[in-house]
């Protein structure tokens, strides 16, 4: 902090002259994202919290199957092939979709993560020191978005396999042809990265236009876990409409993403991505508008 | 250099900067003075294109600041000490700055080291006090060697040595043919720093000018004068039409003439003096004689004539007390 410091060190043209291109912004958002302990920390407890709720869930399948196995279903005992097939399609509660089984976890931790990265940002302040590295604001926000898509899948992909690999033993003993190569086994892997990945950018379009992390992450929440009650609920109503409401709500056209087959009634699984996609982009342009026009 | 023309902000009902057109010129270091909610920061954000500008324009090295390819190495601003992730490091905030420029580790050392925070760069800069925060704002400003420097209030918080720092990195840049633009609503800090004066009150500018010529057109040249026959002298004065105000016991401020005429007219008619000295205003009271029907927020606590935005009283004590009392709000 003396003068001599400063007409040494400043003689040196030592800062470079390069300028902001979207590869530096996004080592810039990296950086962010790897120095803060709670992102880190964060996401160790939700691989395990997948891997955890994924084996639980698949406890509560393999006492489903035994139990009809073993006592059956009004006196009446069942094969294992009857039994696993009495689950409802679509459900994800197939076995194929095992996977899976703690995603849910995962899309409400890394959600809220996808908040917090923006709206963390506006809560301190260190939003204007963003906008001022890298003014064009839309960058930032497609970093934002590679980064966090990258992580999300990523690691909703591993938790998935680890789950996999942990919970398929399980039903050895049914004799069922439970591996890598059943059919939608490894789609539900990778649709199930795909999945949260999504929800990441729409919790990331949430903090973008809300500017507040609580704000947002209950919106999240909302749409993710609560609108699907509320779907039930008004499938209930009276007249052939409602009931082919629910299935466009996000949670539940996502949902659909990670199954396979046809279901009568249901979105197809391919249709379930497509609405959910619709969704993504429905959260992301107004986000990306009120990013640009509005004042930091 | 910047260069605003018809630069106005509405923020709903309220009008924060109303129109107004400056040049600030690279080689100098440009004051930017005036009150609290006079438009400083606002004029500062819409010059880094945080705010844009209900109308008017303003353009930063030749171009607005977005437009630049890269804005870090043209313009560097502290606009908010506290623009920075609380639960993040100095060093790591730095380093993710500095990454969008692709601007290297070891400048971010540099910086660190110029600005004195090597002790604490490892440490979460939300625990950093208002002075480490200004420093760090002040680093972050410096990453990367801009030829604009726009810092708002960047000795708030500071101790004594962080100060004179300031000054001393402002001057230094300036003389290098930078362009140093400043904003503090502290005179006796901008006297001291700044060759160039842009004054700004309820969004307009009000002096535009040198610090000198600044004091020399708004001093007011007056003699401090003891005397117990205050009545007296008041009257003799007076008779060739001189103002003069009594604001103490036994003392008299005359305005407008040499203190050799009142102790002429003193002598001649037997009147005992036994003070006299000539007083000069200081730029803080140029600043508040300038500013005084511009304060937004004006601070009544003193109660006494010399509250900001009251009647300027003359005394260089009584100054002082509302200098005080107006830093004491401000801040």
């Amino acid at each position: 902090m003396s003068t001599p410091t400063i007409s040494t060190k400043h003689a040196t043209p030592s800062a470079g002259t390069g300028g902001v291109t979207f590869l530096r912004v996004l080592n810039s958002e990296a950086i962010k994202f790897r120095t803060l302990m709670s992102t880190k920390l964060l996401l160790v407890l939700t691989f395990v919290a997948i891997v955890g709720i994924g084996l639980l869930s698949a406890l509560v399948r393999w006492n489903f199957i035994n139990q009809m196995v073993e006592v059956g279903r009004q006196g009446h005992k069942e094969s294992v092939q009857q039994a696993v097939d009495s689950f409802p399609p679509g459900s994800g509660f197939s076995l194929y979709n095992l996977p899976n089984a703690g995603l849910n976890i995962g899309i409400l931790v890394l959600g809220s993560l996808a908040v917090l990265f923006i709206a963390s940002e506006y809560a301190t302040g260190m939003i204007r020191s963003t906008m001022n590295a890298a003014p064009g604001r839309l960058s930032t926000f497609g970093a934002k978005a590679v980064v966090l898509v990258v992580v999300s899948y990523v690691l909703s992909v591993v938790a998935g396999t680890v789950t996999f690999l942990l919970a398929s033993p399980m039903f050895a003993n049914f004799g069922l042809d439970l591996g890598w190569n059943t059919d939608g086994v490894l789609y539900s892997v990778f649709t199930g990265g795909l999945y949260v990945a999504g929800v990441a950018l729409i919790g990331l379009s949430l903090g973008t236009l809300l500017k507040n992390s609580a704000g947002g992450i209950t919106v999240l929440v909302g749409i993710m876990f609560v609108l699907p009650f509320a779907g039930q609920f008004l499938s209930l109503a009276p007249g052939e409409f409602w009931k082919y409401v629910p299935q466009y709500l996000p949670s539940e056209a996502g949902g659909r993403f990670l199954s396979i087959g046809h279901v009568d009634g249901t979105l197809d699984p391919w249709a379930g991505g497509l609405v959910f996609l619709g969704y993504v982009i429905l959260f992301m342009v107004p986000a990306l508008i009120a990013l640009k026009k509005r004042d930091v | 250099m910047i260069e605003a023309t018809g630069l106005r902000k509405v923020y709903g009902a309220k009008t924060a900067v109303d129109g107004i057109s400056f040049t600030v010129q690279p080689g100098k270091v440009t004051g930017f003075l005036g009150p609290n909610g006079a438009g400083k920061s606002t004029t500062m954000r819409m010059i880094m294109g945080l705010d844009r500008p209900t109308s008017g324009d303003v353009i930063v090295n030749g171009r607005h600041y977005s437009q630049h390819k890269a804005p870090l190495h043209q313009v560097g601003a502290l606009l908010d000490a506290k623009a920075v992730h609380t639960s993040r490091s100095a060093y790591n905030h730095l380093r993710a700055m500095a990454a969008t420029h692709g601007i290297p580790n070891s400048r971010v050392a540099e910086v660190i080291e110029m600005t004195g925070l090597t002790a604490v760069a490892k440490k979460k800069a939300g625990g950093f006090s208002l002075g480490m925060g200004q420093r760090l704002g002040i680093a972050n400003a410096l990453l990367g060697d801009p030829q604009t420097l726009i810092l708002d209030e960047p000795v708030n918080g500071l101790d004594p040595e962080g100060v004179q720092w300031v000054r001393n990195l402002a001057r230094y840049l300036a003389s290098q043919g930078k362009t140093i633009f400043i904003s503090s609503h502290l005179m006796s800090e901008m006297a001291q720093t700044a060759d160039h004066l842009i004054v700004i009150g309820r969004g307009r500018i009000i002096a535009d000018t040198t610090v000198e010529a600044l004091i020399e057109s708004q001093s007011r040249k007056r003699t401090l004068v003891r005397t117990a026959e205050t009545t007296r002298l008041s009257e003799l004065l007076a008779r060739d039409g001189v103002r003069v105000e009594q604001n103490e016991r036994e003392t008299l401020e005359v305005y407008g003439v040499e203190p050799l005429r009142i102790a002429e007219l003193a002598l001649d008619n037997r009147v005992l003096v036994y003070e006299l000295t000539p007083l000069t205003s200081s730029l803080e009271e140029a600043y508040f004689q300038l500013t005084k029907d511009e304060v937004e927020y004006h601070s009544h606590i003193t109660g006494g004539p010399a509250a900001p935005g009251g009647p300027l009283n003359g005394s260089p004590a009584v100054g002082a007390t509302s200098a005080a009392t107006m830093e004491g709000i401000q801040s």
